[in-house]
C-alpha cells in the first residue's frame, strides 16, 4: 500500500498546483472606507461567500455599534456616527470567524464626518456656479478645503480598493512552495522518528546466546 | 469548519482539548511500530494536502478530512498524523490556530480513531464491496462526529458562536456523502490489493 500512497501523495501537489480551488478555505473579512462609509464583504479564500453571516462592529472601547446579518453575498455597508477605531467581526456560524480593524484615521477628519447628504449638497452648490465650477458657492476657504479633502479621499479610495482587495484575496492562499514544504517537513519528521526508533533499539542490550559456550 | 481559529474558545475547552490530544499522541507513540511510521507519515501528508482543497457549499465551504480512512488504516496513530498536518496548516497558511491545535486535533482524530476501531472488524471480515460500504458509514459518521465536536467546543466556550442547524445541515451533509464515497472506494481498493493495510496501529 505504501507504494500506492507514495504515488498518490506525489500527485497531490501537482493537482493542487493546477486546481483553482486548491486553497485553504479560511474566512476573511475585507473592509474599506469610502466617504466615511465602511463597506466590504466576507469571503472564503478557497472561493464562496458566507451568506447572511452575522456582522458585529465595535468601537475602540469595545462598545457594540452594530450587530446583524450581512447581505446574502456577504457584503455590508455601515456609516459610523463619528470617526473611530472600529473592530469588525464576521461569524459565518460554523466556527468560521474573521475580523479586521479600521483605524479612525481612515475617515475624513476635517470638520468631522459629514453625512452623505451633506456631501452631495456641497457638490451641488459647486456645480451651480456657472462662471467657475471649481470654486465653492460660499467662497469659504474651510469649505473648499473640506471639499478637496473629501474628493481626494474618494478618488484615492476608489483607486486603491482593487489593490486592497487583491491583497486580501492573496493573503493566506496556499502556495505550491508552502505545500511542498509541508510535505517535506512530514517526510523529515518521519525520518526523525525512524532514527529515534533505531537508536532506541540499538541501546537495548542484545540477548545472550542460549546454551553452554 | 473543523479548523477553529484562535480567540474563540475558552481556556477550559482549550486545555481539555490539549490534554486529550497529547494523551492520544502519547498512546500512538507507545503502540507505533517502526514499520508503520512511513505509512503514518504518508497519511499525514495526504491529510495535510487534501484538506487544502475546498469547495464552496451553500453559506460555507468544506474540505475533506479523511479521518475515517486514517482511523481504519493507522488506528490510534491518526492523532499524531492529524496533529502534524494541522500544525503545518496553521504555520504555513494561518488555517486554524496554535492555541486550538489540541481541540482541532481531537475533533478530527478522535471520531476517526473510535469509529475506525468499531468498524475495523467488520471491514476485515467483509468482501471488498462490503468493506467499502462499511468504510462509507465509518467516514460519514466520523464527519458527523467532527461536526458535533466543533459545535460542542464552540457552545461550551461562547453561546455567540454556536452553529445554527441550517449551517450544519448545509455543510456537513454534503461532506459526509463525499467523504464516505472517497473512503469507501479507497478501502474497497485496499481490501483487494493489500488487506493487511486495514489493520490499524495497535490493532490485534
Amino acid at each position: 500500500m505504501t507504494r500506492w500512497l507514495i504515488r498518490l501523495v506525489g500527485a497531490l501537489p501537482l493537482a493542487l498546483c493546477l486546481s483553482t480551488g486548491a486553497e485553504a478555505h479560511r474566512l476573511k473579512l475585507f473592509a474599506t472606507v469610502e466617504d466615511g462609509v465602511v463597506e466590504g464583504y466576507g469571503f472564503f479564500i478557497g472561493g464562496g461567500r458566507p451568506g447572511e453571516a452575522e456582522l458585529i462592529i465595535r468601537d475602540g472601547a469595545g462598545t457594540e455599534l452594530f450587530r446583524g446579518p450581512a447581505a446574502a453575498d456577504g457584503s455590508f455597508r455601515f456609516t459610523p456616527a463619528v470617526p473611530a477605531d472600529l473592530a469588525l467581526t464576521m461569524n459565518a456560524g460554523d466556527g468560521h470567524v474573521a475580523d479586521t480593524r479600521i483605524a479612525a484615521s481612515r475617515f475624513p477628519q476635517a470638520g468631522g464626518l459629514a453625512p452623505a447628504g451633506a456631501v452631495q449638497a456641497a457638490e451641488g452648490a459647486t456645480s451651480s456656479v456657472p462662471a467657475d465650477p471649481a470654486m465653492p458657492a460660499t467662497g469659504d476657504d474651510t469649505g473648499l478645503a473640506q471639499l478637496v479633502d473629501r474628493s481626494v479621499d474618494r478618488a484615492v479610495s476608489r483607486q486603491i480598493e482593487p489593490l486592497l482587495e487583491a491583497y486580501a484575496q492573496a493573503d493566506g492562499r496556499a502556495r505550491f512552495n508552502d505545500v511542498v514544504s509541508g510535505i517535506a517537513m512530514i517526510i523529515g519528521l518521519a525520518g526523525a522518528a525512524l532514527w529515534a526508533s533505531s537508536r532506541r533499539r540499538g541501546k537495548t542490550p542484545p540477548t545472550p546466546p542460549a546454551g553452554p559456550s | 469548519m473543523a479548523h477553529i481559529p484562535d480567540g474563540l474558545l475558552s481556556l477550559p475547552v482549550l486545555a481539555g482539548g490539549g490534554v486529550v490530544a497529547v494523551a492520544g499522541v502519547a498512546l500512538a507513540f507507545r503502540k507505533l511500530d517502526d514499520q508503520r511510521i512511513p505509512e503514518v507519515a504518508i497519511l499525514a501528508a495526504m491529510f495535510f494536502v487534501a484538506s487544502l482543497f475546498s469547495v464552496p457549499v451553500g453559506p460555507s465551504s468544506v474540505h475533506l478530512l479523511l479521518s475515517g480512512l486514517m482511523g481504519l488504516t493507522i488506528g490510534v496513530a491518526t492523532f499524531p498524523a492529524v496533529m502534524v498536518g494541522l500544525l503545518l496548516q496553521t504555520l504555513l497558511f494561518g488555517f486554524g490556530g496554535l492555541t486550538t491545535l489540541g481541540v482541532n486535533t481531537v475533533n478530527i482524530a478522535l471520531p476517526g480513531v473510535i469509529l475506525g476501531a468499531l468498524f475495523a472488524p467488520l471491514v476485515r471480515r467483509s468482501s471488498p464491496l462490503g468493506a467499502g460500504a462499511a468504510a462509507f458509514l465509518c467516514a460519514a459518521l466520523s464527519v458527523a462526529a467532527t461536526g458535533c465536536g466543533v459545535a460542542l467546543a464552540l457552545a461550551l466556550s461562547s453561546p455567540d458562536y454556536v452553529p445554527s442547524a441550517r449551517i450544519i445541515a448545509a455543510t456537513y451533509l454534503p461532506l459526509m456523502a463525499v467523504e464516505g464515497l472517497i473512503t469507501g472506494f479507497a478501502v474497497s481498493f485496499l481490501k483487494r490489493v493489500r488487506p493487511q493495510a486495514l489493520g490499524g496501529v495497535g490493532a490485534p
